[in-house]
């Protein structure tokens, strides 16, 4: 049972981040700007879908308003970037420090007016109170007025949640895989790669570029919307460092599925946060402190980065001893 | 016709009046239609600038850019990409390498129309174009269409721009119409009225003709269609008066003196083949005086130079030079 119970962790925390991955895929690789608003659009995703819920508005309608919330974000920070002429680095750096102080505000908005600031959210699943999330509207188990909580059969609720976040999560990368090749998506991509040629191409490469970035801050904030949900529960401490899952899910992605093809790119980069989270979890349960994590994370991304290389050496060993051979007959 | 009247543009790094450098100096230049035009010069003369002026990448100080009459000083770069193609001397500039050939040329092919958001970025008809395209290069890029442009050498990349460069769909019908207006000598409004009748009856014939297919035998009809759908796109081709403009900024400086020669010949052949009017820019003067059918000579942001037909004919390598020194001398005094 604690096999179960450590896959259902991994996907539960894991799914989310693929749409993480994704949206700092789509700047960081695609656009190649790398993005620092991602750290404040996932926190006030999860900031305004949690506290929406929380004061008993639909859950689809809070996810759709944390998505839109992202895409301002990411705007803002292409604005900055592309008509004030602010550099990249520090645009990004604005947009998350501003998104992180209304995030603060969000969170005390409790009960319709700010009042505590920085105070977590935290919603059981009631109908009562109306505080569903996008899970809980699809159980089809009884709701039992007597403990005003659904009865659901042991692990069922986390299947569905898993089912649920695995669909979103596949109708994005679909989602992407096309918008990508159609012929604005391959302005995008040309704008991200060579800007001289984008804009001898006639591409307005401002307008491309800031489009760009608010798709990849909505997908972002939709991943903490998804977050809060799945967790019913977050704050700005726990939404916090997760610019560095995502980087860290994209490189460790592509370095182990490879990125011989868009199709094959997105499939990595989405595979990467799992990947990420088995990583995570096999070192819990192997009694790693929970203080030397970020030390985890460090040593991740570093042997991440130099697998290519490792690989590349290994490939090099068993073409040189296979030459021996064919040689010795 | 492309024209520049009284061009200024100078530099200014520091922001300090002692560093400020003029790159052109009230420069007037015409350009007719079909005008092969070779521009030489030393360094910082203003060659590279004025094909950036003209392209929109660099804004002038003072004076226009005019085409056909209408002014595009303040048309933006990657709207002006609709008139002017651009091969760069970096042959990494011109292609986004890790995109393959294809990808490359579906881009430049919407060049001048909006790149749409529904619409998938690539069809078998267009390939078919682009290979049969490719295969008059005779680089045998027509096979390598899925190849990552990264992978290949600095003159295949430069080939591919200049085809890049030099060919796209024709703009849409609402595009078509305003360049008419935008672009036709004499009374503006009779042009309209003319466009708009055109485009008119032109539809009419269109659809009455798609009518009477309808009363053909089923296996003529495919044909009839498509012959119906040509000669509506050749009546309204006929209006399409932005004909491409070519500007080279040194595009062979940084192949080897072989691969420079073949792209160079291929150039020559596509200007030549399709009469697009060109600018090239280009250090060798021997290119220079061998390609093109007028030659202008810049100097310190000034045209010292400017001969066309016979008269460019009978000059050499040496004349050239000659005409460098002393105006050297000049500036020096």
């Amino acid at each position: 049972m604690e096999f179960v119970d450590i896959i259902f962790n991994i996907l539960t925390m894991g799914l989310p981040c693929c749409l993480l991955a994704l949206g700092i895929f789509l700047t960081y690789r695609l656009l190649d700007f790398a993005d620092l608003t991602a750290e404040g659009s996932f926190m006030l995703g999860a900031a305004i879908c949690g506290v929406m819920i929380y004061n008993g508005i639909n859950p689809w309608l809070a996810t759709l308003a944390g998505i839109a919330i992202g895409f301002l974000c990411g705007t803002i920070t292409g604005c900055l970037n592309r008509v004030l002429k602010v550099p990249k680095l520090l645009s990004g750096i604005i947009t998350m420090t501003a998104s992180t102080a209304i995030a603060y505000i969000i969170f005390g908005m409790q009960n319709g007016y700010p009042k505590a600031f920085g105070q977590s959210v935290d919603f059981g699943v009631t109908y009562g109170g109306a505080q569903q999330t996008i899970f809980s509207l699809l159980y089809p188990w009884k709701y039992s007025v007597d403990l005003d909580m659904y009865i659901v059969p042991a692990i069922w609720g986390d299947v569905i949640k898993i089912l649920v976040m695995f669909g979103v999560v596949a109708v994005v990368m679909i989602g992407i895989y096309f918008f990508f090749g159609t012929q604005y998506g391959m302005a995008i991509r040309a704008t991200g790669m060579n800007e001289s040629m984008a804009r001898a191409q006639g591409i307005n490469t401002n307008v491309s570029s800031i489009i760009c970035v608010g798709i990849s801050n909505a997908l972002i904030s939709l991943a903490g919307a998804l977050f809060v949900q799945s967790m019913q529960n977050a704050s700005v401490t726990s939404a916090q460092g997760y610019l560095v899952v995502g980087l860290a899910s994209i490189i460790i992605g592509e370095s182990i599925f490879g990125k011989r093809s868009f199709k094959n790119w997105i499939i990595s980069v989405a595979l990467g946060a799992i990947m990420y989270y088995i990583i995570i979890n096999v070192a819990i349960r192997l009694g790693l402190p929970g203080e030397l994590m970020s030390l985890l994370y460090a040593s991740l991304i570093v042997v991440a980065l130099c697998l290519p290389l490792i690989k590349g050496i290994i490939k090099k060993r068993i073409k040189e001893r296979r030459n021996r051979l064919e040689e010795e007959g | 016709m492309l024209e520049l009247l009284h061009v200024t543009k100078s530099f200014n790094l520091t922001g300090a009046a002692e560093d400020e450098r003029i790159a052109l100096d009230n420069v007037s230049l015409q350009i007719h239609p079909g005008e092969f035009v070779t521009i030489i010069g030393g360094n910082g003369s203003g060659k590279s600038t004025t094909l950036n002026i003209v392209s929109g990448s660099l804004i002038p100080d003072k004076g226009k850019v005019l085409l056909n009459g209408f002014d595009v000083s303040k048309i933006p770069e990657y709207k002006r990409a609709a008139y002017f193609g651009r091969v760069f001397q970096d042959p990494m500039k011109g292609t986004a390498a890790e995109m393959s050939v294809l990808e490359n040329l579906e881009i430049a092919y919407v060049r001048g129309r909006t790149h749409s958001p529904i619409k998938w970025g690539f069809s078998s008809s267009h390939k078919k174009y682009f290979s049969e395209e490719l295969k008059r290069f005779g680089l045998g890029l027509e096979d390598r269409l899925n190849q990552k442009v990264g992978v290949m050498s600095g003159g295949q990349r430069q080939a591919l721009t200049l085809l890049m460069a030099t060919m796209r769909q024709r703009p849409s019908e609402k595009v078509i119409k305003r360049d008419y207006v935008r672009f036709c000598e004499g009374n503006k409004e009779k042009a309209k009225v003319e466009v708009e009748t055109a485009f008119e009856l032109a539809k009419e014939n269109r659809k009455n003709a798609l009518l009477r297919v309808k009363k053909l035998p089923k296996e003529q009809r495919k044909a009839r269609v498509e012959e119906i759908k040509a000669a509506y796109e050749s009546e309204i081709s006929k209006f399409d008066l932005t004909k491409q403009i070519l500007l080279l900024d040194e595009h062979t400086a940084a192949l080897d003196p072989k691969t420079a020669r073949k792209v160079l010949e291929l150039t020559n052949k596509a200007v030549r083949d399709n009469h697009i009017t060109t600018l090239m820019v280009t250090h060798n003067m021997k290119d220079a005086l061998t390609y093109g059918d007028r030659l202008i000579m810049f100097h310190l942001g000034h045209i010292i130079l400017d001969v066309s037909g016979e008269e460019k004919d009978k000059l050499s390598v040496e004349d050239l030079l000659k005409m460098f020194e002393e105006a050297d001398k000049k500036a020096e005094q």
